[in-house]
């Protein structure tokens, strides 16, 4: 395909040899630069507990910027935490044991408990501006996102061959060196599609991080979740449709503007030299379009020259620096290199840690001395609904989500068509579903009580269906064949084949599954919709309610015991299942 | 040739490496090794036998868990910048171009800009790379990668090229093509390289590359002999002289690889070798075709397409079930084979249950299962790993669950990690075959 061009004549000379591709870049730059000022506006605002939010049309544009600002920006923390995570965890077998078993206790108990106690702190540290609670609302989305991309990291670490690793240390490569020409190049497949389930996971709870009640204080940050939230209050339909027609542009600009382009591009990354998953090769328009942009070309050309300017004018200083170097660099490297120093460095660390824990338990330990008899057992009631709740919703997501995976995973047509679909229908944020869910179920005469359950489906069902459609998609072509040469009935096809190869990725499945919807019990069970509060009995509701009423005590046991059922859990029967399933089903020999 | 000088030096070297199920197998045991200047070396032996690892601590890339390894002398601390390494996996990295993979040693030499594009362009044409600078390593076949790889060894003009099975992983032609044009290398004095080290599985690379061939036993690895090879370069390989060093290598590893049965106590043990039930009938099949029902293990191994040491490993596990004897290096279908393969499938499940209860570690491991029941697997790897401690206990395992299904000795059950008896037919072990 010829470049596009804008025809000679009517081009001025300074753009004359630059493509349309280009003017498109140079737009998307500068609209990027607003946006980021705009934003940076909005950190320095006076600090007002509840910001006004302008329901006309007009306004939800610059609202949903500000929002993907926030889940931009809490992606690029999540990158740099999962890069030093990774690396420490792959690097040093005592950093292993300590941070794996913290990461899967992260990824899996209810982040947005701690968002009363990150707002408070935040917004004390910085009464008079709104960069606290911004701050607060970033670091709750990076919760949401940093864990599977810091897993990913340290996988695609362990994973690399031996031999690579040796190829660079025998050609003398720094580990700074290693670390960014080795390590991150063969994780940059896993960290980008990790990137994207995160960025989906980030919008889960939107709504509350830029809306949301503490006691007698209503927190707002100017966004399309608190957009929603406000347009809710006051029962106004459009503005609620507008919202959700703002997200899915975002959601769906966001796919096809950063993560196709990365997913082909990363391609370039993949260490094992077999060709494509399922589907064949990923191709993205935007990456194309970009490719045949001269700009960056440009670019590169006027920064190499701006490179080797500034090496001639530093040469002078080249002398005395490289002298000083060494008796710099001395202190830091004698202390990570020295055996004693390094024992007394990471005996410091580890004491630093386990003072912090120490002292994180003894508060909560305070927190729940408060809590008499009948508060726990108000808590274990509430659980044991919650749970079954829980288990409910893992029960109605897999009745459909099984056969549907099945039937899309067997068929690449209808993989290729819906995939993109499905994908981000899955990255919108179910919470901003759930009051209209809740108003619909109203209308039919079902109660929250059973209603919640319908909500949390929505909250985990995809995990299921993504996990059965990769798995069914991957079973080698031999055996459906050896399934049609023997004759196998449509039946027997699912009985032997498509259910038991399914099955390690349906566990998985339920896993992610069966967090996503403790998670989504703390919204599913206590909802504002209409201007009218619903509430129906459970740990959910409790947590949440324990925070508009700001009490506390009852708010860290309801954390505390939703953890331990979460990670007990996990660590009990899920992983038992899965080791099981994976010798018993697992397609590798 | 002994008056050049000592280039590097294991000392009593001793290797260890924990396994992820946490036996610790000693991969070298007390090696002493020098290589001299101008020498071209070459590490034979069964796999296992550490010679991998004695290449990766002369590269520096591993300290020894004990014992010292020096460069001219002096005691090795860090990755040796005079030495350049090639993989048998190639290790090029896949999103740098040809270019840009032959010139990763460079920046840490300090060469700068200029001179790294002469000296990358000087290694591309030395391995016949030309055009191929901008490709990138997945568009080339496994020759071309492994001519990157050489190049990016030669571009840092090493003193000491160390080879990790460095044509292992490509076709005979391709190989055999690749190896004339390593001894082109290090006899052309331009490129700066004057020692090589090469670990290899092929006698005749040995014999064709090395002016000095170390032997390698394993269980644990170490020395067992050292051959000087005299040969002037370039090397006929079809010529008297070539075959008959061939020969006297073979006679060394067979030494190494099928020593002589000691007439030891009845009761030791002797760990079954890690073969599958079908290499060895398939070893039966071969031999009862040859006259005499004999053959050479070397040619064996060249005639099945499999490499010496594997092939060495099948003939061990033939030996132990008395279904072949092995004279030197000569391997002999016995009586009891000859009537094996007379067999219908039956017959030679039952002869072979005969077989592996009088193999000294089945039988013991039958007597225990007689006395307790069924066993749970940890016990019985635990058992192994005392036993064997050179040996990894979970593939020997496999083995043994392997032969014992076979046999219908053992019955095992995954799903219950437990191994217990499959009831005999007779209860008492068939002995037809006696």
């Amino acid at each position: 395909m010829k470049p596009l061009r804008f025809p000679t004549a009517l081009t001025p000379p300074l753009l004359r040899r630059l493509g349309l591709a280009d003017v498109v870049i140079l737009g998307l730059v500068a609209g990027a630069i607003a946006t980021v000022v705009a934003f940076a506006h909005e950190f320095e605002a006076p600090f007002l507990q509840a910001v006004r939010i302008d329901l006309r049309p007009s306004a939800l544009p610059r609202y949903t910027l500000y929002s993907l600002m926030r889940g931009v920006l809490a992606l690029l923390i999540s990158y740099l935490f999962a890069l030093g995570f990774g690396w420490a965890a792959a690097r040093s077998r005592a950093a292993e044991r300590v941070l794996l078993p913290l990461l899967d206790i992260l990824q899996s108990i209810p982040v947005l408990g701690f968002l009363p106690g990150l707002v408070l702190g935040l917004v004390a540290l910085f009464p008079t501006r709104n960069m606290g609670l911004e701050l607060a609302a970033i670091l709750m989305i990076f919760t949401a996102q940093a864990w599977n991309l810091a897993l990913s990291f340290y996988n695609s670490l362990k994973a690399l061959p031996d031999p690579l690793r040796d190829a660079c240390k025998v050609a003398g490569w720094p580990p700074r060196r290693t670390f960014w020409q080795l390590e991150v190049p063969a994780a940059a497949q896993g960290l980008v599609w990790n990137g994207m389930l995160s960025m989906a996971g980030g919008w889960f709870f939107l709504m509350v991080n830029e809306a949301f009640r503490l006691g007698d204080r209503d927190y707002r940050l100017p966004g399309v979740g608190s957009y929603m939230s406000v347009a809710l209050d006051q029962g106004n339909v459009s503005a609620m449709a507008l919202a959700i027609l703002a997200m899915t542009v975002m959601i769906v600009g966001v796919d096809q503007l950063l993560w196709r382009p990365l997913v082909v591009w990363v391609e370039k990354f993949r260490l094992d030299e077999t060709t494509g998953g399922a589907g064949g090769r990923a191709s993205s328009w935007v990456l194309d379009f970009l490719r045949r942009a001269r700009l960056p070309r440009r670019a590169a050309r006027l920064r190499r020259r701006a490179y080797l300017t500034a090496r001639r004018a530093t040469r002078p200083l080249e002398g005395p620096l490289r002298a000083a170097t060494p008796v710099i660099l001395r202190a830091p490297r004698f202390a990570f290199e020295h055996p004693i120093a390094r024992k007394l460095a990471g005996g410091l660390l580890v004491a630093g840690i386990a003072a912090a824990a120490g002292l994180g338990l003894w508060r909560l330990w305070l927190l729940l001395a408060r809590l008499g008899p009948p508060e726990w057992g108000q808590l274990a009631w509430s659980a044991a609904l919650t749970f079954a709740r829980v288990m409910g919703a893992v029960v109605l997501s897999t009745a459909w989500a099984l056969p549907a995976g099945v039937v899309i995973g067997r068929s690449p047509r209808l993989a290729r068509a819906l995939q993109p679909v499905i994908q981000v229908v899955a990255s919108f944020p179910a919470p901003m579903l759930f009051p209209l869910v809740v108003l619909l179920f109203e209308r039919l005469g079902v109660g929250l009580g059973l209603g919640a359950v319908a909500l949390m489906v929505l909250a985990g069902q995809w995990y299921i269906l993504f996990n059965v459609i990769s798995a069914v998609a991957a079973i080698p072509e031999q055996f459906a064949d050896a399934a049609t040469v023997f004759r196998l009935s449509t039946a027997a096809r699912w009985r032997t084949l498509y259910l038991p190869a399914a099955f390690p990725a349906l566990v998985t499945g339920w896993v992610t599954a069966a967090g996503g919807a403790w998670n989504g019990s703390i919204v599913a069970e206590y909802i504002e919709a209409g201007g009218t509060l619903r509430v129906t009995r459970g740990l959910g509701s409790l947590i949440s309610e324990a925070t508009a009423h700001a009490n506390f005590p009852l708010l860290a046991g309801g954390i505390a015991l939703m953890s331990m059922i979460v990670v007990g859990w996990n660590r009990v029967v899920w992983r038992s299942l899965m080791g099981w399933a994976q010798t018993r089903f697992g397609l590798g020999t | 040739m002994t008056t050049d000088a000592l280039l590097l030096e294991a000392q009593h070297v001793t290797q260890r490496f924990r396994l992820p199920n946490g036996q610790v197998l000693e991969a070298l045991r007390d090696v002493d090794l020098t290589v001299r200047e101008h020498e071209v070396v070459a590490l034979v032996g069964p796999s296992g036998c550490g010679k991998s690892t004695l290449l990766r601590l002369f590269a520096g890339l591993a300290r020894p868990a004990e014992g010292t390894v020096l460069y001219r002398g002096q005691p090795l601390d860090g990755v040796l910048g005079a030495a350049a390494m090639v993989f048998q996996s190639f290790a090029l990295l896949p999103w740098l171009t040809v270019a840009q993979n032959v010139a990763m040693g460079l920046d840490a030499r300090g060469v700068h800009r200029g001179a790294q594009r002469d000296a990358v362009a000087r290694a591309i044409n030395l391995v016949g790379l030309e055009g191929f600078e901008a490709a990138y390593p997945k568009e080339l076949s496994g020759g071309m990668k492994q001519r990157v790889g050489f190049a990016r060894a030669l571009a840092v003009a090493p003193e000491i090229m160390l080879m990790d099975e460095p044509f292992g992983a490509l076709d005979p032609l391709t190989a055999e093509n690749l190896r004339s044009q390593v001894v082109d290398l290090w006899r052309d004095p331009a490129t700066g390289v004057n020692t090589l080290v090469v670990v290899t599985h092929s006698v005749e690379e040995a014999v064709f590359l090395a002016g000095r061939i170390v032997v390698f036993g394993s269980n644990p690895g170490r020395v067992r002999e050292e051959l000087v090879n005299a040969l002037p370069y370039p090397r006929q390989e079809r010529s008297p002289e070539f075959e008959a060093m061939v020969d006297r290598l073979h006679a060394i590893l067979t030494a190494t690889l099928l020593p002589e049965p000691v007439p030891a106590a009845p009761q030791r043990l002797v760990p079954f070798p890690r073969v599958h039930v079908s290499e060895v009938t398939g070893l039966l099949d071969h031999l009862v075709m040859l006259p005499g029902g004999k053959g050479p293990v070397f040619e064996l191994a060249e005639d099945l397409g499999v490499d010496y040491d594997r092939m060495s490993a099948v003939v061990r596990g033939a030996e132990q079930l008395g279904w072949v004897n092995t004279p030197g290096d000569i391997v002999q279908l016995t009586q009891a084979g000859r009537e094996l393969l007379a067999m219908d499938d039956a017959a030679r499940k039952d002869a072979t249950r005969a077989r592996l209860s009088k193999q000294p570690l089945f039988a013991r491991l039958l007597a225990m299962l007689k006395e307790e029941g069924a066993v749970e697997d940890e016990e019985v790897l635990a058992d192994l790993t005392i036993y064997f401690p050179f040996i990894p206990a979970e593939s020997l395992f496999h083995t043994i669950i392997e032969w014992g299904r076979y046999a219908e000795l053992l019955d095992h059950n995954v799903d219950a990690g437990r191994l217990g008896l499959l009831g005999t037919p007779e209860g008492t072990p068939d002995t037809r075959v006696e």
